[in-house]
């Protein structure tokens, strides 16, 4: 088998490439632009390709050359091209059979032949067959170190390039979110192209070597990626409907970057979580001057804001006292019921401070030097969208959650809470006093959380129980598994994605749920750890991978390589 | 005579209505090694677990210097009491130094907002620390390795480890739960030498053991707990000589037991 590899992988490829040329569906599908380059283009225009024919053609030919090229450890390599190809494919022919009707359009009907779809996915499939046979070679490592200025500008068009691959990766095929009736498999299919990529990249050790690199040039690092934060409003991601979306996901990811501490670090399971974010949400109205609100007074937003991380924090602290006596599913359970008590008494109103079921609404907009936070903005000439101070005061809030959850994982404090997760008993055993470092780990998350529900709810003009339901607690949740426990990209990552695809696949209306649920089940099966994994749970986790395919195996297994793998988290 | 570091009196541990020690006590002066030897199931894993606050003795005490040592074993560590565990019990994906650091914990005084801002203060104390924990390393050998995750570390290297981290809380006494079981000749006299060391450094230690030769050889007095009772407390010359250790370990003597067989198949045949 193993002589076939090569063989395998280049018909695999060109059959990849053949499938990009020929057309995809007999018919024009309805009107729009997924179709019409999908339908009867043929090899006359090979170059002409775009979209998601064209990153199947350039994922085949990158297939056939890294074949070709004599590489020490093209197996990665050309697994991340194999799965990209597979993923474009499988995902277009999908949507084609059940959009476009049957299996006739993706064959042969009304004298129209189309095999672009299944010629495409073959290849895919021999090319990963022949990946597969491939010989197992060490993650490459790039090892030099350039002069410092060489590497902040690496660091530099990192970032940028990072920033600009999430712009296009959430604009592709619309910039509005309702423009494109097609917007479900091209977004798919360019998220598939942009992980091959990455994949690519990581393969030949250039992710590893520019984290490392970010690793040693923190603060610039943080400079940067706050610049390229604040610059998404000036790309083409700065309208209304990107910056509503981009706030949300920046509220869910410091929420979710509060969880972190409880789940990730501590190993706490929360269930309930989003209830201090309620908490929060409901003290910041409640102090905003709105008129619903129970109290007629209006107080700085900082000051709000502030009170709402302490309210929050405090319950956090109630809620945490039953770990001291509960442990593992138990407390899950108690704090499960909490969450619930919180949607119930917040949806009847018990104790008037919640609006009930007609919420707190009219919340009044935040203002900073007479700029109304919802209003669009012109700085220098440049209009920018209606919303814009939010966003950036959402990313003020990512940032300092950010600068909490990193500082206190890298102390005394924190280590604590990770020997906490590991064996409680041990730690305690070892002078921690684990009663006291629960509730302040329950505490803490429920003060970010807090904090964040503050902002939403300046945000989202009002506060309302139905926004802090159970299921906003497990997509949290999922959001910090998926992303990958106890570390901050990881949070961030896992909250862009829960948050974002629902609103990507809005497309696929019935069944973009149970798809969102199987991706979760398959992420879940191949890698346990999170899409960014910390060194901590990785390792716990390595034992649990029979077949020794994760994406980090060698990193587990060569202690020279885990003595290098500096805080991922950090 | 000078107060004993650490003193047990009249211990006893009833569970439900298993006594699981009857009385049992224990005087251990400054700078010497106790070995504690019995039978399996004789008590010496619960008579630790009384001696470190995991478990509250139903009757008796037990005092560090003259002070009784509180019902809590996040207590007693900061009192100066410090041990590692029969099965061993690290942090398995935290690294070997991160291991050591969690020892620390308890001499490290950074509250939250020192470990939240990460001032001047919370850097010299972090710095101390980690000196701190690669001199210990650097005491049971294991300063090549300090990155490695501890899971993957060699089964000696791993006992070798949780005494660092003992070590790492600055303890006054040292309760080793067996540490040479499964080790190879090698590897036991290598942690006798390291056990030597531990108390030049001033540190009294306490050494559960099966390896009755290992125990003689290595500590200044012993102790032979049988069915959660103290059988005899005195120098391995004296505990050695004694034949109630002997029947206890080991049964009755050979001859002694075939003496009886003996008796018994007369007593059968008619």
């Amino acid at each position: 088998m193993k002589a076939m590899a090569r063989p395998l992988i280049i018909v695999g490829a060109i059959v990849v490439i053949i499938g990009a040329l020929l057309p995809w569906a007999t018919f024009v599908l309805n009107d729009g632009a997924y179709p019409d380059k999908a339908s009867l283009e043929f090899f006359d225009a090979p170059f002409g390709l775009t979209s998601f024919r064209l990153y199947l053609e350039l994922l085949g030919l990158a297939g056939l050359v890294f074949a070709l090229v004599p590489l020490r450890d093209r197996i990665r390599v050309l697994k991340a091209v194999g799965w990209g190809s597979a993923g474009i494919a499988v995902i277009n022919t999908l949507f084609i059979v059940g959009d476009g009707g049957g299996l006739g359009a993706v064959t042969v009907a009304d004298g129209h032949s189309a095999f672009g779809g299944l010629a495409a996915t073959v290849g895919a499939a021999l090319l990963l067959v022949g990946a597969y046979q491939l010989p197992k070679a060490p993650l490459a490592v790039i090892k030099p170190r350039l002069p410092f200025w060489a590497e902040w500008l690496i660091l530099l068009v990192a970032f940028v390039a990072l920033l600009l691959l999430v712009t296009e990766t959430l604009t592709a095929g619309g910039h509005s979110g309702v423009s494109d009736p097609y917007i479900g498999p091209l977004f798919l299919s360019y998220l598939c192209a942009a992980g091959a990529l990455l994949g690519v990249l990581w393969a030949f050790g250039v992710t590893k070597w520019i984290s490392d690199m970010s690793e040693r040039h923190r603060i610039f690092s943080i400079v940067v990626l706050l610049l390229c934060a604040v610059a998404v409003p000036f790309t083409s991601l700065g309208n209304d409907y990107w910056m509503t979306i981009t706030a949300n996901i920046g509220v869910y990811a410091a929420t979710a970057i509060g969880l972190n501490i409880v789940v990730g670090l501590a190993g706490l399971l929360d269930l309930g979580y989003v209830a201090f974010m309620g908490i929060g949400a409901f003290v910041a109205a409640n102090l905003s001057g709105a008129v619903a609100a129970e109290f007629g007074i209006r107080l700085p937003f900082i000051v709000a804001a502030i009170a709402a991380g302490i309210v929050a924090g405090i319950f956090g602290a109630v809620v945490g006292s039953p770990t001291l006596r509960v442990r593992g599913d138990y407390l899950a359970i108690v704090t499960l019921a909490f969450g619930e008590i919180f949607v119930r008494v917040s949806q009847n109103n018990i104790g008037g401070l919640t609006g009930g079921s007609n919420a707190i609404p009219n919340i009044p907009d935040l203002s900073l030097f007479g700029a109304q936070f919802n209003d669009s903005l012109t700085i220098g000439g440049i209009q920018l969208p209606g919303g814009v101070l939010y966003y950036f005061l959402i990313v003020l809030l990512v940032a300092l959650v950010m600068f909490v959850f990193g500082n206190l994982k890298n102390s005394r404090i924190g280590r604590a809470w990770i020997a906490i997760r590991e064996d409680e008993d041990v730690a305690r055993a070892m002078g921690v006093k684990t009663g006291k470092l629960k509730i302040l780990a329950f505490m803490t998350g429920a003060t970010l959380a807090g904090l964040a529900g503050a902002v939403f709810a300046h945000k989202l003009a009002t506060a309302s129980y139905d926004s802090f339901q159970f299921n906003q607690s497990v997509t949290l949740l999922a959001a910090v598994i998926l992303g990958g426990m106890g570390t901050i990209p990881g949070a961030v990552l896992g909250a862009a994605l829960l948050f974002v695809l629902p609103e990507e696949l809005r497309q696929f209306s019935d069944y973009r749920l149970m798809f969102f649920g199987l991706a979760l089940v398959v992420i879940m099966r191949f890698r346990p750890q999170g899409l960014i994994a910390d060194r901590h749970r990785r390792a716990e986790l390595a034992d649990e991978d029979v077949t020794g395919e994760s994406l980090d195996d060698t990193a587990i297994k060569s202690p020279v390589a885990v003595a290098g793998v500096k805080e991922a988290g950090a | 005579m000078s107060t004993p570091v650490l003193q047990a009196r009249d211990v006893s541990m009833i569970f439900g209505g298993l006594a699981a020690l009857r009385n049992v006590s224990l005087s251990l002066d400054e700078g010497k090694i106790h070995g504690l030897i019995g039978p399996n199931g004789a008590g010496k894993t619960t008579f630790f677990n009384c001696l470190t606050g995991l478990y509250t003795p139903t009757t008796g005490q037990v005092l560090l210097k003259g002070t009784v040592l509180p019902g809590d074993p996040a207590a007693v560590t900061d009192a100066g009491v410090a041990r590692t565990f029969q099965n061993i019990r690290l942090f398995p994906s935290m690294t070997v130094l991160e291991n050591v650091l969690l020892g620390r914990h308890v001499r490290m005084k950074q509250g939250p907002l020192s470990s939240l801002f990460h001032g001047p203060a919370f850097r010299r104390g972090e710095a101390a620390a980690r000196d701190r924990a690669r001199e210990l390393l650097a005491f049971v050998g294991l300063s090549r390795v300090e990155d490695e995750l501890s899971r993957n570390l060699p089964y000696g290297d791993q006992r070798r480890l949780e005494i660092a981290r003992a070590l790492a809380t600055d303890p006054a006494v040292l309760l080793l739960d067996e540490p040479t079981a499964g080790m190879n000749p090698q590897e036991t006299e290598a942690a006798r030498q390291l056990i030597f060391r531990i108390r030049e450094t001033g540190v009294s230690v306490v050494v559960i053991e099966h390896d009755t030769k290992f125990i003689f050889t290595l500590c200044d007095r012993v102790s032979v707990l049988v069915q959660g009772e103290l059988l005899i407390e005195g120098t391995p010359d004296e505990v050695r000589g004694d034949p109630r250790v002997v029947e206890a370990y080991l049964g009755k003597p050979p001859e002694e037991v075939e003496a009886e067989l003996q008796a018994v198949q007369e007593g059968e045949t008619p």
